[in-house]
């Protein structure tokens, strides 16, 4: 009878002792779920933080991000996937931005090359305007009536020149810095050349001086 | 067996016009530039010879032109002759040619050169030269008084030498394309 009581007794103490472990087991490992969910909400929340703080960065730059720079943090943010309104917003926001100054640099760009094409259109103004009194002079042989006409221009043309033997070099054809030439001639052979073809088929392209500001040498380009 | 030593052949010729293309190194834009340079060349002939010709150019600057047309000439090159009143083509040295043009016994002579074109486009040679031919329409008028006493149109084939040189101008180094014209041959002559 002892002997039963005791069995009883110590099996109510196991079972309290019992439930008493797989309570506070239950406990423990509610409360380290509930620390982990904290901390991923602390993490969750440090970077949406985060995020919110990039956008803003790209929405309110003035040049300093490279648009590269901008698109792949922009595609960082997105993959992150943070389902938060206020991300979202901002995301838009930064495309926009992006988008924007993309616009802006297209339009600069273009700008730019406007310019430099008017600057060169410009250029080649100025020189064909410089050399158009030496092409008239050429076109002067050319077009004269008779022989002695003809030659009296020649006489004329030659006084700009530091003699009747300076070089004339004519372009056939030209490619980047590369020129091709035909057969070098001299100022004199040129100006019997028109008189005699009664044909002008090159236009001056490049005139050197020397110090008395006599031509030495001529280059014409193929018309 | 025969057939497939011709494919042979041909492969190997295939090859070698790729390698030969290959290490011209000509885009076709450069290469039509000098097309169009030898045929000023053969241009520029025409008027010189008109004008040599022309019974009224002075003495001195039909020898003038005739100093100018042989610049064109390789050395030694023929020009062909020929006559509706004889078969035979006779071949003269440039300017032998040229001052028995300006000797002609016409009070006046026109020459005129029509359908200047290439028949064989410019190759490049194992020795570096560019060869092609040109072919063109000579028209030739002689007239004593007001009568018009020969006429005649002659088919020429001129040969066509192109080649790259340099020279130094300035101080500097020029590359140029010289182009030379061969031996102009008759190939046709007709009233």
């Amino acid at each position: 009878m002892i002997k039963t009581i005791k069995h009883h007794f110590v099996m109510r103490i196991f079972l309290i002792l019992l439930a008493a472990t797989i309570a506070g087991g239950f406990a423990g490992c509610t409360s380290k779920k509930k620390i982990a969910r904290q901390k991923a909400a602390a993490e969750r929340t440090s970077t949406i933080e985060k995020a919110k703080t990039d956008l803003l960065a790209i929405i309110n730059d003035n040049g300093k991000m490279s648009i590269s720079a901008k698109e792949a943090k922009v595609a960082e943010i997105k993959a992150l996937n943070l389902q938060d309104p206020e991300v979202d917003e901002l995301i838009l926001r930064a495309v926009d931005a992006i988008n924007k100054q993309k616009k802006e640099l297209q339009r600069l760009e273009e700008e730019k090359i406007k310019k430099q094409k008017a600057e060169e259109a410009e250029k080649a103004t100025v020189a064909e305007q410089k050399y158009e009194k030496i092409d008239d002079y050429l076109e002067s042989v050319v077009d004269s009536k008779s022989l002695d006409l003809a030659n009296s221009r020649i006489s004329e043309t030659l006084k700009f020149f530091a003699s009747p033997e300076v070089p004339v070099l004519i372009i056939i054809y030209q490619e980047a810095d590369m020129k091709d030439y035909d057969r070098p001639t001299t100022i004199k052979k040129y100006l019997e050349y028109l008189k005699d073809q009664k044909k002008n088929p090159n236009k001056v392209n490049d005139v050197k001086y020397n110090d008395n500001g006599k031509i030495t040498e001529l280059e014409l380009l193929k018309k | 067996m025969r057939n497939s030593k011709i494919i042979v052949i041909m492969l190997i010729a295939l090859i070698f016009s790729i390698k030969s293309f290959s290490q011209d190194n000509i885009s076709p834009q450069r290469k039509l530039a000098i097309d169009s340079l030898a045929l000023e060349k053969v241009r520029d002939l025409s008027k010189y010879i008109s004008i040599i010709g022309n019974k009224q150019t002075p003495w001195s600057e039909a020898n003038r032109v005739i100093d100018r047309t042989l610049e064109l000439f390789t050395d030694g090159a023929k020009m062909g002759v020929s006559s509706i009143n004889q078969s035979e083509v006779k071949y003269y040295g440039i300017r032998t040619y040229l001052e028995r043009l300006m000797a002609l016994n016409y009070d006046k002579v026109k020459i005129e050169w029509y359908n200047i074109e290439y028949i064989s486009d410019l190759e490049k040679q194992p020795d570096g030269r560019y060869v092609g031919v040109i072919t063109i329409y000579q028209r030739f008028e002689g007239s004593s008084g007001d009568k018009l006493t020969y006429v005649d149109t002659t088919k020429k084939d001129i040969t066509v030498y192109v080649e790259r040189k340099q020279t130094q101008i300035g101080g500097r180094i020029i590359g140029f394309w010289d182009v030379l014209l061969g031996d102009i041959r008759v190939t046709e002559t007709k009233p």
